[in-house]
Order: structure tokens, then sequence, then C-alpha cells
């Protein structure tokens, strides 16, 4: 063998519901001179384990004996980030049906082990994955840091090898070009491979390239050929849902997902991005189906979540099924008891009440979702929040609800869909119309009152009233943007004042990440140049 | 639920409680039950391996791989007969192809039991990349094939005389899955100062 690499100082997390294969897998690790091991016999065991340290291998069984297998865990693991790259998670199955269902999808094991198996496959397994994880070391590091250029230099190096990492470079290279936004050399690049060979990852990786590209008709072409060819490849389905639903064709989105949800029945994820997408076309039959999958599956499961339970009842709701949706809130009020994740069920509950006639229990209940406030909560609560308002005359606290999430996302279409939505069966279109003028509007305003200010030469009160919006309403980039200049004038025509200045930077960086390309940079930029000068500063700003 | 899935969660069941026998017996250092359990288990895995070749459900998960890796863990153990030697061949071995490793470890861990039953003292593995094919070969120094078995059209018929025709159908099968330009994979049977059994597959 090229490299002995000594795993025995390595922590290793063996997940399994039969006491037997525990033992079994921890004499196994034990004779590869491990002795750092943890055992979990379910979810919830494993999640205390994996808060308490950080472990190096997962051995999870795909069945762990409850409503959630490991797929599942896996999926919840890594978008929870609860586990970073650093992690090898191996997935145990008894039969090769497992790796013919996950296939490409998004959410990969790092290996998996048909069982039963002998200590020296599991050792084989580890020398393989630790020399490999050895070998992309350095691009994992630079992943975590989202360092998409050095990336792509440093996959060059192990291309240029042509070792048997050949291959991995290969897609991470198409994905850093992705991720950089460098789409025409992403094509360039993947149509490269595919003429090498037809692999399914370089058609997908060209279908994301066309759709980044604009190029809509011709990635959904390329993925509905790439799906017959590979029906297993969900991510796939995932792209070509996504481009539907962008040109806002939900119903061929919702077509698709279902195809994919019957190569993978088990899928979390797109059950649940199923029920969005249905509880938007009105189709509330489809959204109780999924999410009532989705809720016997994640039954006494850390995989639960409110909005599921929210979404159900809603849809009931909306069937005029209220003794259903009724059910459900108390149903997720059991299972959520003391965990302060009620506020959207209590919303749903205030909607549920008025409806069934207890006007006072409904107002009781909005009252309670309402406690905390509406700054900085997900747009998801904001919008509960909103509609239980509405269905309890509270129309004008419904109004600075939405305003603040509509000024906060000034460019974002699905919001003002979103608003017209809830305001269909409150006042119609026309209300949604005012309200979504309306906070343009106001946000103009008080760009130009401290325009007005600042070309008075109240420079430091222009800086603090828009530093003040920017706070606010952090994903508003203008608001953001003229905040950094107001500060940054304010400084020049005034007096150096370090902590003005780094804040001023730290609003260029928030723009930055959102659009490297936005117009006002290069003027910051300008700015902090002259301040530099004038203050007559060493270091550079 | 189909047959697939029950059988799927009986062959899950079946294969939990022999792994829970087999720790048992490792503890004791019982290989020769250990190894009959492995056995078993494959049995039970072509069984339903069968099975979705004959409904059309089996699919072949297609990525690069290297030979090496895959060789590497199969020399590592030994199929019953610890005292057989397995040696690997890598001196012509290409650095990556493409292939589904878990069917084509299937079809070689079957090749290396057979071969193990009948060695006298050793085994090679290895892997031969040629310019339109990659040869991945295992060869024992035992009596040799019986000429009725070299002849045999396993390709058809699962049942077979010598009781290794599920294993060499599938092997059969799986191999001609693999496609490129045209060009299937294939197995074949040959009598070389011993048993040599070889999976062939395209480019």
């Amino acid at each position: 063998m090229s490299k002995i690499i000594s795993y025995k100082d390595k922590h290793v997390l063996i997940i399994d519901d039969m006491a037997d294969m525990r033992s079994s897998l921890r004499n196994q690790i034990g004779s590869l001179e491990i002795t750092s091991v943890g055992v979990a016999a379910s979810i919830r065991d494993a999640l205390e384990l994996l808060k308490q340290k950080r472990f190096d291998v997962i051995l999870c069984d795909y069945y762990l004996g409850g409503s959630t297998d490991g797929q599942q865990f896996l999926e919840y693991l890594r978008t929870s980030k609860i586990i970073s790259r650093a992690t090898l998670f191996i997935m145990i199955t008894a039969e090769t049906g497992y790796e013919s269902v996950i296939t490409a999808a998004e959410c990969l094991p790092d290996d998996y082990l048909l069982k039963p198996f002998t200590a020296e496959t599991l050792r084989s397994r580890f020398q393989r994955l630790m020399e490999k994880k050895l070998r992309l070391h350095t691009i994992d590091q630079l992943h975590d840091k989202s360092a998409w250029l050095e990336i792509i230099t440093a996959c060059e190096e192990i291309i240029a090898v042509r070792d048997k990492y050949l291959v991995d470079a290969m897609r991470i290279k198409g994905n850093a070009l992705l991720m950089a936004e460098k789409f025409d050399e992403a094509m360039h690049f993947y149509e490269q491979a595919l003429s090498l060979r037809a692999m399914p990852w370089a058609k997908l990786g060209l279908a994301k390239a066309m759709k980044a590209k604009g190029n809509r008709e011709q990635a959904k072409q390329l993925l509905s050929d790439l799906i017959n060819d590979s029906p297993n490849l969900l991510s796939a389905y995932d792209l070509l849902g996504k481009i539907h639903t962008e040109s806002g064709d939900d119903v061929a989105a919702i077509a698709i997902l279902d195809k994919a949800s019957n190569v993978a029945p088990n899928s979390l994820t797109r059950q649940r991005s199923l029920a969005h997408l249905a509880e938007r076309t009105g189709d509330f039959k489809r959204v109780e189906q999924a999410l009532s999958n989705v809720l016997k599956k994640t039954k006494n499961s850390p995989l639960r979540d409110p909005s599921d339970y929210v979404k159900l009842s809603g849809a009931y709701l909306a069937m005029n099924d209220a003794a259903k949706a009724i059910n459900v809130i108390e149903d997720a009020k059991t299972t959520f008891k003391g965990t302060g994740e009620l506020r959207s069920v209590s919303a749903m509950e205030a909607q549920v009440l008025q409806k069934t006639g207890k006007t006072e229990l409904a107002n009781e209940a909005l009252d309670r979702a309402l406690s905390g406030g509406s700054t900085g909560i997900s747009e998801e609560l904001a919008f509960a929040l909103a509609k239980a308002c509405l269905v309890n005359d509270r129309a004008a606290t419904a109004g600075d609800i939405l305003k603040h999430v509509l000024q906060n996302n000034p460019d974002s279409d699905e919001v003002k869909n979103a608003v017209s939505t809830i305001f269909k069966n409150h006042g119609g279109e026309e209300a949604a119309k005012e309200l979504i003028e309306r906070s343009t509007q106001e946000v103009v305003n008080l760009n130009n009152e401290a325009v007005l200010k600042a070309k008075s030469g109240a420079y430091a009160e222009a800086a603090q009233m828009l530093t003040e919006a920017a706070f606010r309403l952090p994903n508003n980039m203008q608001i953001v943007a003229n905040a950094s200049l107001s500060l940054l004038a304010d400084v020049l025509m005034n007096q150096m004042d370090a902590i003005k200045v780094k804040q001023a930077k730290d609003f260029a960086v928030t723009i930055a990440k959102t659009n490297k390309e936005h117009p006002k940079l290069p003027e910051i930029s300008r700015f902090l140049k002259k301040i530099q000068t004038k203050y007559q500063l060493e270091t550079p700003l | 639920m189909s047959f697939a899935d029950i059988a799927a969660l009986t062959i899950h069941d079946v294969k939990n409680k022999l792994s829970g026998i087999a720790t048992v017996a490792e503890s004791h250092g019982d290989s020769k039950t250990v190894q009959a359990i492995f056995d078993i288990s494959d049995t039970l895995t072509r069984l339903l391996i069968f099975y979705r070749s004959e409904h059309g459900m089996l699919r072949l998960n297609m990525n690069t791989h290297a030979p090496e890796d895959l060789i590497y863990e199969l020399a590592a153990n030994h199929y019953g007969r610890p005292e057989i030697q397995i040696k690997s061949d890598l001196s012509q071995a290409p650095v990556l192809w493409v292939y589904d490793e878990m069917l084509v470890r299937m079809i070689l861990v079957n090749a290396l039991q057979n071969a193990s039953r009948y060695a006298k003292s050793f085994i090679i593995i290895s892997a031969k990349a040629y310019p339109d094919h990659l040869e991945m070969s295992i060869l024992d120094d035992g009596p040799g094939f019986p000429e009725a078995l070299l002849e045999e059209d396993y390709s058809s018929s699962p049942v077979s005389q010598h009781g290794t025709g599920l294993g060499l159908l599938l092997a059969q099968r799986i191999a001609s899955m693999h496609v490129n330009n045209h060009q299937h994979g294939r197995i074949e049977l040959l009598n070389e100062h011993g048993g040599l059994f070889r999976l062939i597959l395209p480019a």
C-alpha cells in the first residue's frame, strides 16, 4: 500500500438500533486499535454525542428502527451543518438496493458497506477514505472558507498529476467554477469533460452552467435527457424542478418533484419542497399528502419541524376542515412543548380558532405569537403572523410586519408574490399593491431625506439615519450601500473615526457577499482611498 | 409492498441475525462458521440481485474508481482458508476505470470464494489495462475448472450441476450491462496451470 495512515487517534461514532450490531461494530473498530468510540442506539443519542464532541468517522446503519432512516439523518446532519466536511460518514446497509436509490443524491455518504463485513474490509475502507481525505485536505479547508479561486488552482494541480483523485478533482473544480460565477469557463470545462466520457455528473454541471447563463430551454432539454438515461439521478430532477419554478411554472415543477418522489419516496427535503409548491398553486390535497408523510416520518424524531405542522394545519383550514386543522395544532403544541419554537404554531392556532368562532381564544393565541416582536424573524414566520393578524382584524399590525419584509427584500419577486397571495382574501390585490408601493416610497423618502441632510452639511446626521435603517433592513442593499457611503463622507468631511470606517467597511463586505459587481462598491473604494490620503494613514484601508 | 421490498426487508433481518452469530463465532476464533455466514449472506444478496435483474430492476451505478482500491480490499481478506496466500498484481493496472464497484466487487468475491476452495497455496488477483478494455482476473494454483463447466453456457441457466451457476450467470449479466461504444463486458473461464477467472469491462 502506498501510504500507511494511522487511524488510532480517530474518533468514531457508531449508530445502530440493534445491540448485537453495535457490539459487533465496536469489536471490529477495536481491532483497528481505535480506542475513542462513541456508541448510539438512536438518532437522539447520536445528536447528543455529536453536540459533545467532534467525530472523524460516523458509521451509521441505514435502518434505524424508528421512522427516520440513515439517509434522512445524513441529509439533516449535512444541511444543518452539525458535521463538517472533515467528518466521514459511512452508511451500513444489509442489501445493495440502498445504493441504487440514493445514487447521486445531493447528499451522499462518503462510502457504504454491505453487511456483514470483516474487520479487514473495514480497515481497507478506512485506509482508502483517509488517504483521500489527506489528498483533498487543502481543498476541504478552502471549501470551508468558500475560497473558490484557490480551490480551482488546487484542483488543477491534482488534475495535472492524473492520479486516482483526478475525477474527484474535476468534479470539485467544475463546482468551484460555478460557485465563482465563471459560467463560460464552467461550460467549456464540462463540455470538455463530456467529450472524454458522457458521465452524468458532467451533464448535470453543464446544465447548471446553462441555467446560470440564462439558457433555460437548453438546460431543461439536457436535464430531461439526463433523467431519461439516469433515472436515479435525483439532483437532476431537483434542478429541473427549480428551473420550472423560476420560469413561473409551478405545475411542471410539481410534476417533476412527483417523479423524483417515486424514485426516492423517503426524502424529506423533496416532500417539503413539494408541499411548498403545492401550497402556492393552491393544491392543498397534495400539501396534505406530502406533509402527512413528513409528519409520520419525523414523529418523535429530532428531525421534526414546526413549520410542517403549521403548513399542514393551514392546508386543512384552506380545505375547510377546521377539526383536522385544530388536531394538527394540538399535536404540534405537545410535540414542541418547551422548545421555544411555538410562535408560528400560535399564529396558525389564532387563524384556526378565529375560523371556528372562538374569537377571544384566537386573540390570546395571536398575542402569544406576536410577543417577541417582528424584527429579525424569518420571512416564513412574518407571513404566518401577518395572516393571523389579518384574520383577527389587526390589519395595521399585519401591514407593519409585511412592510418590513418588503423593505428588507426590495428586489424579491417571491416576497411580493407572497404578499399578494396573503392579501387575496383580505382586501384583494389593491391592498397588496398599495402596501408594496408605500413600502418602496418610504425607503425612497428616507434616502432623499438623508441626501438633503448631507447636502446641507449635516453628514453625521445623514450617516446616523442611514446606519439605523441599514441595521433595520440588512438585506436592502441600496440602503446598506448608502449607509456605507454616508459614513465615509462623514469621516472625510469631519474627522477620522475608526469605528465609523470599520462599520462602513462591514457594510461593503455585506454588499460584496450578495453582489460582487454592485455599482456602489467602486465608489466606496474611492472614498476609502481619499480618507487614507487625507488622514495620512499608514496601514491601507 | 412488492415482493422485492419484502425480500429486501427479510434479507436485512436474516443478515442482521447472521452478523450476530458471526460476532460470537469470531470471538471464539471459529473462522469456519464466520466464513459459512459470509457465504450464506452472499447467496442471499445474489438471490435479490437475480430477482432484480429478472424484472428489469437492476441498474448500474457507474462511477470512476481506482481498481487498486478494490483489489487491495479483496486481497486483505481470506475466503475461508487463511492458509492460502492472496497476492495482487497491479503492475499493469489503470489508475482509474468506470464501473459499478459494488456489483464488480460481488462478482470478484464470488470468484475468490470459488478459487480458495480449490487453490493449493496461492491466488493472484490482477488488473490489467488494454486500449479498449480492463481485465480483472483471479488465478489459482488448483486443479482448474472441470471441462464440463468450461463448455457450459452459464449465461442462460441459473441452475448448474456444479452449484456455481447463479454466481456465474449474474457475473455474465452484470459484465454485459457494462457497455461503452457498443462494447459489452463479459466473463471468461480458462485453465492455465489452475483455474483462471476473467472479468472483462469495456473502456
